[in-house]
């Protein structure tokens, strides 16, 4: 029974690939999920084709995922399904220099029974560079169309694991019945974190480590050449590790290394330095004080898609002494100066790109306006997104703009992309079409500090639905003076019955209700962020749990005896 | 003048790094002041002249060049910047501790110039301090030797890159207690860390054998020899074993230290400090022949077992022996009053002010190799100075000004509040960790024995 179920979904899995690439076949669909026209034409838009362009109305024509035609008097073919485009905005769809999304959490490997922590396998110590990211690869996770829905159309992965944790892969966020590779092997993915209770241990072992791994592929590549061409000579030892480390030291592919702040930065240009790898940086968050180094080094960089929380800043209250007042000043500085970096980057003249490595996937827009507003030219941002990212990848030549011939990738929205009232359509992905629900936003007449017309006072009921099934239960939020507090309860992913915890960061801007709260799962923490639009009595939204996605999640307000004042 | 060297590297097509890379170099005259020179005795209503980061003349009546700044000293105290041979201030990491032997790791890799310490340093005089790996390992990783230029963004920037190298060793309950009790691995005892240090040595011999042989080889007719693999750890040991890294041993106990004495006799290594070193007192003439001499607390033990037999009088003790004695901090709160350390030895011991301030300034040079350089006021050294307003080794003691290379860093008029170089946009109040606790020479290995935590109240350093 289950051979059968497993034989027909392989069987399901091929035809649907045989469905993406042919147009034609001999055999009805018997998933009838096949799209009637691999062609479309999006007629009359305003076309960004790049980031310089200014935007004019054009038809964009695209055929079995290439871009076949981009202006004013395009002859359609008669397969060609029409979009009206009229009201409509179209950018080159996006790419994400770095990503883990549809990255499986790998189990950390069995300890052997002589485990000495001090000399452990380069497996369990997380040298893995063998490892591919394409084998941890799933498309259907939901972090994939998380992704997308924000308009990323491809995306380097980064494979999970420790130190040097394997190859990237270069993969279109495409249709579940694709591959979706583009390339592997792209890129050797390190960080300078160690692994835990075995050497190396900490970022000066990582460090230390990395230069032996690295010095003794290049040993065993010259005991290699004398055993290849002279007798006499003892075998080399061909480790997995060196061996994954030989297209590093021949310059074939970069060392992608993840890299949260400056001191880090230079961590990994010293190393850079003294073994001579090429480079990209990934995951800078804070970078402000090397911007000169960055550019003078010429190395490639990879911004984290984030901004810092601004709650700190937000809870600075007026009615405080001199001390107090000036400790603020310091703190707002400090926020001020992290959300202006990426402008001071732009202005450097650094064509930098964005990682969505470590960002909360529903912010990034959020996050890109905060860096708009601090400076960041629009024609900048658009750069990092799209024509950025393909240099630094690679990638020019078939993605980064919509031009003929380029790989039709493209993200359609209501409006300019960067203003805070467009939403996203469409997003095309290798000439797949991805629709998006377009909801309608609310005008709140108040300040956007909840007074208005929306109230999320009361009990809530809500639902949400998850991999492991559906599950709901209840959330409460009362209101004191101006700020919000809650309990929810859900059921108790280590035991039986349900479980309360206190809501964190309640929030409503607009009508948009936000809070998360922790779950304690096995001995995990897990914090859960809910994110929904509030109309009337019901909300509708999504749930994000760290590191397994976002999920959908319904609400609704229960009738109170008590008149809201 | 600055401006002109600029222009300069750019005429000559000096990349920008490399301008970037000179640290700031001062010329200031001080006037008047009474000049504790250390080593060429003291010196009243004195005048001290440095250009360019450099001590160029200490008399009477100098006066200044033009365009250098002078600073009216009169009835305060000026003695060389205090040098603290044990410190952990300034480091990301402290303990890669999870292996006995750790030579291969660099502290260097992990400074951090933003840390709050180092202003704090130098509000307490203190110019230079030895940033050491932590006691986890029988061999540590090897230190960095910092000058406080506080306010650079680059770790280059506040290493002395002209120090010579130097490593963290470990005797004793510290390595014993992480590898033999926390993970079940030699050394679980004394006896082990003898066994892994002469193991190591004799590896590290073994391995430049081999590298001498393939060397030789490999230019040869008909050679069929392959490069042996590469191991910085042993490489590093090697380089100890050549005489171009000095030892500084964490130790106690008497028979431990008089054990690496003979470990290090048997292979022939002359560059040794010893740190701690609370029964010094026992194997003082021990440790003047044939070491380096010892770093020491100036009253501090009871907070191990191993380190409950010591006295005040340890530091007199050794240097009325002849062994090259300082004071240390070990500590983000003692380096703030090391000249408070150093008095302690006058009371307990009797030393005279300058055998008493050369605990904190020339005979930690000497210990980390830079006593050509700095420790002292002498024409030609580098001007790393300290102006105190009373005699250093008062009770009330406070230092006015400090300065590196010529350069002010610390001016007591000057102290805001708030000197953090680097603020959270997050957090509205960062915590503050300046307890007992800031002594972390075993910091970074806690996961290593959550087992062994539960049985034993663990003390750190």
């Amino acid at each position: 029974m289950r051979k059968t179920l497993l034989k027909a979904s392989v069987m399901s899995i091929m035809m649907g690939g045989f469905f993406g690439l042919q147009t034609t076949f001999g055999q009805s669909d018997p998933s009838g999920k096949k799209p009637i026209t691999s062609t479309y034409a999006i007629t009359n838009a305003t076309v960004f084709a790049n980031p310089s362009s200014e935007g004019s109305k054009a038809t964009v024509l695209i055929k079995d995922g290439v871009i076949k035609g981009v202006g004013n008097n395009l002859t359609l073919p008669a397969e060609a399904k029409i979009i009206a485009g009229d009201s409509l905005f179209i950018y080159p769809g996006f790419i994400d220099g770095a990503s883990n999304a549809g990255i499986i959490k790998q189990e950390p490997p069995k300890r052997p029974d002589n485990f000495v922590s001090s000399n452990p396998p380069d497996e369990i110590a997380g040298i893995t560079p063998w490892k591919s990211a394409i084998d941890q690869f799933d498309i259907s996770s939901s972090q994939v169309d998380d992704l997308r829905k924000m308009g990323f159309t491809l995306t380097q992965i980064i494979p999970d694991g420790g130190m040097l944790s394997g190859k990237t892969a270069l993969v279109v966020l495409g249709e579940k019945n694709s591959t979706n590779l583009i390339k592997e092997n792209v890129a050797l993915n390190a960080s300078l974190n160690g692994a835990r209770g075995m050497y190396p241990g900490t970022t000066v072992g990582v460090m230390a480590k990395f230069r032996d791994v690295y010095k003794n592929t290049q040993l065993t590549k010259e005991r290699q050449a004398t055993f290849a061409s002279n007798t006499g000579i003892s075998r080399p030892e061909l480790t997995p590790t060196y061996m994954g480390m030989m297209d590093v030291i021949d310059g074939k592919i970069p060392v992608i290394f993840n890299v949260e702040n400056d001191l880090e930065v230079r961590r990994a240009l010293s190393l850079q330095k003294e073994l001579g790898f090429q480079l990209i940086l990934s995951g800078l968050k804070e970078y402000d004080n090397v911007i000169d180094l960055i550019k003078s080094s010429g190395t490639r960089v990879l911004i984290q898609l984030s901004v810092p929380d601004d709650k700190a800043i937000k809870a600075q209250k007026d009615d405080t002494d001199e001390s107090v007042k000036a400790q603020y000043a310091r703190v707002k500085e400090a926020y001020d100066k992290a959300i202006a970096q990426a402008a001071k980057l732009e202005k450097a003249g650094v064509a930098f790109a964005f990682t969505t490595s470590g960002a909360k996937t529903n912010d990034l827009m959020k996050s890109l306006r905060t860096m708009i507003e601090a400076g960041l030219s629009e024609k900048a941002a658009l750069a990092a997104l799209t024509t950025n990212p393909a240099s630094i990848l690679g990638v020019s030549r078939f993605a980064g703009s919509i031009e003929t011939g380029k790989m039709a990738n493209l993200v359609i929205s209501t409006g300019p992309i960067f203003q805070e009232e467009s939403q996203i359509k469409h997003v095309v992905v290798d000439g797949n079409i991805f629709d998006y629900e377009i909801k309608e936003k609310k005008k709140n007449g108040a300040n956007g500090n909840g007074n208005g017309s929306v109230s999320i006072v009361g009990t809530w009921d809500y639902n949400s639905q998850t991999p492991a099934g559906s599950s709901g239960g209840k959330f409460v939020i009362s209101k004191d003076g101006s700020s919000y507090s809650g309990t929810i309860t859900y059921q108790d992913p280590s035991g039986s019955g349900q479980a309360t915890s206190p809501l964190k960061d309640i929030s409503l801007s607009g009508s948009t209700l936000s809070f998360s709260f922790d779950v304690n799962a096995g001995g995990m923490n897990l914090t859960v962020s809910v994110s929904g639009d509030v109309s009337g009595n019901s909300m509708d939204g999504s749930m994000n749990i760290t590191d397994f996605g976002s999920f959908p999640i319904s609400a609704t307000l229960n009738p109170t005896l008590i008149a809201n004042k | 003048m600055k401006k002109l060297s600029y222009i300069l590297a750019a005429l000559v097509g000096l990349s920008m790094q490399f301008a970037i890379a000179q640290t700031p170099k001062g010329s200031i005259l001080i006037k008047n002041a009474t000049v504790i020179t250390v080593t060429k005795g003291t010196l009243e209503n004195t005048d001290v002249l440095v250009q360019d980061g450099i001590i160029r003349r200490i008399g009477q009546n100098i006066s200044a060049p033009s365009g250098v700044q002078t600073i009216d000293a009169s009835g305060k105290y000026v003695m060389p910047g205090i040098i603290d041979a044990h410190s952990h201030v300034a480091l990301d990491v402290v303990n890669e501790a999870t292996a006995p032997i750790v030579a291969e790791v660099r502290m260097k890799d992990v400074v951090n110039p933003y840390e709050i310490g180092i202003y704090r340093a130098l509000a307490g005089g203190v110019t230079v301090s030895h940033a050491m790996h932590g006691s986890a390992n029988v061999v540590g990783g090897q230190n960095a030797t910092l000058k406080h230029r506080w306010g650079s963004s680059n770790p280059a920037d506040i290493i002395m890159q002209d120090a010579p190298r130097t490593i963290k060793f470990a005797l004793g309950e510290n390595p014993t207690r992480v590898h033999g009790r926390g993970n079940g691995i030699q050394p679980r005892s004394r006896m082990g860390v003898e066994a892994i240090l002469r193991n190591g040595f004799s590896e590290a011999l073994q391995y430049k054998k081999r590298w001498a042989d393939y060397n030789a080889a490999k230019s040869q007719k008909g050679n069929t020899m392959v490069a042996p693999e590469y191991d910085e750890r042993l490489q590093t040991l090697v380089d100890i074993l050549d005489g171009k890294i000095i030892i500084h041993c964490h130790s106690y106990r008497a028979d431990e230290i008089y054990m690496l004495i003979n470990v290090a006799r048997d292979f022939g290594i002359k560059k040794l400090v010893f740190q701690h070193t609370n029964e010094g007192f026992k194997v003082a003439p021990e440790i003047a022949e044939y070491t380096m001499g010892a770093s020491v607390f100036a009253d501090w033990w009871a907070y191990k077992f191993e380190v409950y037999y010591s006295t005040a009088f340890n530091a007199a003790i050794l240097q009325k022996n002849g062994a090259i004695t300082s004071i240390n901090s070990d500590s983000a709160e003692l380096i703030r009053h090391l000249y408070h350390e150093a008095a302690k030895t006058q009371r307990y011991g009797g030393m005279t002010d300058d055998e008493a301030l050369a605990m904190i300034t020339i005979n930690p040079a000497k210990q980390l190799g830079i006593d050509d350089k700095v420790g002292s006021l002498e024409v030609g050294k580098q001007a790393d100075i300290v102006i105190f307003e009373g005699h250093p080794l008062s009770s009330y003691a406070i230092p006015q000004m400090t300065f590196v290379d010529g350069v002010k860093y610390f001016d007591i008029k000057e102290d805001k509040d708030d000197q953090r170089q680097q603020v959270s946009a997050t957090e509205m109040v960062e915590p503050i960790m300046l307890t007992e606790e800031n002594h972390r020479c075993m910091q970074d290995t806690e996961h290593l024995f959550e087992t062994a935590n539960a049985l034993f109240s663990l003390h750190n350093h």
